[in-house]
């Protein structure tokens, strides 16, 4: 029987977190000039907590107000995606990929979707590409949007407006892809050369006149907090990743590019369409979490130009090569790939072993939030437990790509 | 300033030349999957030692781990190493194969310090043991599950999940 007053045996990670304050102790550190022991306390932070966003578990070992430690534990959303691609075929597992990362859920499925084609063999017809480049940057638009306003809302009160106004704001976009796609934010739309449906009547010019809006919206994001003192304290010189951080644990996306470095797979490992298109890659300098911030924010004009581009560009066409009955049964030839897709939290990579069959051998996922979590025990250590909070959120984790 | 991709553009033919050429005897069947990627087999003995070299190759350093893959081959348990070099802008892919009965490798965590959770990864998942790793806990799964699930032969049992 359950007894409420029963204290539970601690897991493995806090048993982990106390096994090293007692070697810290004995090893004499930690201890002030009378000898008297440590003041750290293990704190659980999550995986309920609303700054983790998701079900994040970090177990933190506080010296005052001091992080010392922090042990990540993952696989509270765990949900078997790998070994559910043993037992479905290429053309079912593709709305399970959208619930990996549900947040920029199209992102994954192209992912999936070009590691694929490329094992098949199939290309996708040139206006499903520009289709596909579309969504995809509208996407990057709304997750960005979420992982600021969410990042803001961490901070301070003054970002609860923040978080209000970004979240009004990626209900457009989201109108948008439910018009063109059915669902609102698990799409299943791409198909294996191609895409499921055409835009339909007036798409085109609703979505123009959104990316007109956009870059106005974005002004007044940034006018919001920009010059704010409190924002600019909290945020300026924190939580910083060096170059070294980046080449160590294979940090991708916004949070390498604001380090300096202009790793972006849309132009260092071109797919698509994106070599046609003119784009920059943002980078900033600093490394800190106003710097991962402000990168988000310029990647946000940047997908703007490119939507704008891709709707200027459009070519007529099919929007799936092949018959309509070719997506439905794949059976690649035997051997495997990867292919690395530019995410917006980072590169999203997708490894496929097939033997042949028209089930997937193998299917691993390189998730970007999985990497760059790695990061944290580093990069928390040594910060109070405050900005610690405004750390990980300026990371922009989804747990749902972490546990898979 | 700073770390730059592509600093030392080299061909894919290039690379693998050069690979095999510095590598010989420890790489094997080294070949070119387009468009980015050279594929080679190492053996279990020698890769902390692989690893070690092709991290500071001067060439073609490959100095981030991307991801560490576990791969059940029916007969044999298979640890797949991706690794991205920044000079070259280009991936090896290693895998290294190990007995069934005994999936044991070195840890490279030292090496590439990314590889301490997708090792820890592929214990969970996979079931192979990384001799001297830091921190062998399981990472996605509770720590009381008993099994490996992408094992082939895995069997989905009640008594598998103690916790539920």
């Amino acid at each position: 029987m359950f007894d409420e007053f029963e204290t539970p045996e601690p897991d493995e990670a806090v048993k982990l977190a106390l096994r090293r304050i007692d070697e810290a102790t004995a090893r004499g550190e930690g201890s002030d000039a009378d000898g008297l022991a440590f003041n750290e306390v293990v704190v659980n932070m999550g995986p309920q907590h609303p700054s983790t966003h998701g079900v994040l578990r970090l177990v933190v070992t506080l010296d005052g107000e001091l992080v010392k430690d922090v042990i990540p534990v993952i696989g509270y959303l765990h949900r078997c995606k790998e070994k559910l691609a043993e037992r479905r075929t290429y053309f079912q597992y593709i709305p399970i990929v959208d619930r990996t990362e549900y947040v920029a859920s199209i992102n994954c499925e192209w992912g999936y979707v070009l590691a694929v084609e490329k094992l098949a063999g199939i290309r996708p017809t040139r206006r499903a590409e520009f289709i596909r480049v579309i969504t995809g940057e509208l996407m990057r638009i709304a997750s960005h949007l979420v992982a600021v306003g969410t990042f803001t809302a961490d901070l301070s009160p003054l970002g609860t407006a923040m978080v209000f106004y970004m979240f009004r704001d990626r209900e457009l976009i989201l109108d948008l892809m439910e018009e063109l796609t059915g669902a609102r934010m698990m799409f299943n739309y791409y198909r294996f050369g191609g895409v499921r449906y055409d835009l339909p009547d007036g798409w085109v010019e609703k979505c123009r006149d959104l990316m007109k809006r956009m870059p106005k919206l974005i002004d007044e994001y940034e006018s919001l907090v920009d010059d704010n003192a409190i924002f600019l304290q909290r945020t300026q010189g924190k939580g910083v990743i060096t170059q070294q951080d980046v080449v160590d644990y294979g940090i991708t996306g916004p949070n390498a590019r604001a380090s300096g470095v202009a790793h972006d797979l849309r132009r260092t490992r071109p797919y698509s369409v994106y070599p046609e298109l003119d784009f920059e890659v943002c980078t900033l300098d600093h490394g800190d979490i106003f710097d991962r911030y402000k990168v988000r924010m310029h990647e946000m004009r940047e997908s703007v130009k490119i939507v704008e581009q891709c709707l200027d560009m459009l070519p007529k066409g099919p929007v799936q090569s092949g018959s309509l009955r070719a997506p439905y049964v794949i059976t690649p030839p035997p051997g495997s790939c990867y292919v690395g897709q530019e995410n917006p939290r980072g590169e999203y990579g997708t490894y496929i072993e097939s033997d042949g069959s028209r089930y997937p051998y193998r299917l691993k996922y390189r998730d970007p939030c999985f990497c760059n979590l790695q990061l944290f025990p580093k990069l928390l250590s040594g910060n109070k437990i405050a900005d610690a909070v405004a750390i990980s959120g300026s990371i922009d984790l989804v747990l749902g790509g972490i546990d898979r | 300033m700073g770390l730059q991709v592509g600093s030392n553009p080299m061909t894919m033919d290039a690379i693998a030349v050069h690979l095999a050429a510095t590598f010989a005897g420890d790489l094997e069947g080294v070949r070119i999957q387009e468009p980015d990627t050279v594929v080679a087999r190492c053996a279990r003995e020698k890769l902390k030692d692989v690893a070690r070299r092709l991290k500071g190759d001067a060439d073609a350093g490959y100095e981030t781990l991307n991801w560490i893959a576990g791969v059940d081959r029916r007969t044999s348990i298979e640890s797949v190493y991706h690794v991205y070099s920044w000079k070259t802008n280009t991936y090896i892919e290693l895998h290294v194969e190990l007995p069934r009965a005994k999936p044991e490798v070195d840890t490279v965590s030292d090496v590439w310090p990314a590889a301490d959770w997708h090792e820890r990864e592929a214990w969970d998942m996979v079931g192979i043991v990384f001799i001297g790793h830091p921190d062998p806990r399981r990472i996605l799964l509770k720590d009381d599950f008993i099994g490996h699930p992408l094992r082939k032969d895995y069997v989905d049992l009640a008594e598998n999940h103690p916790h539920v």
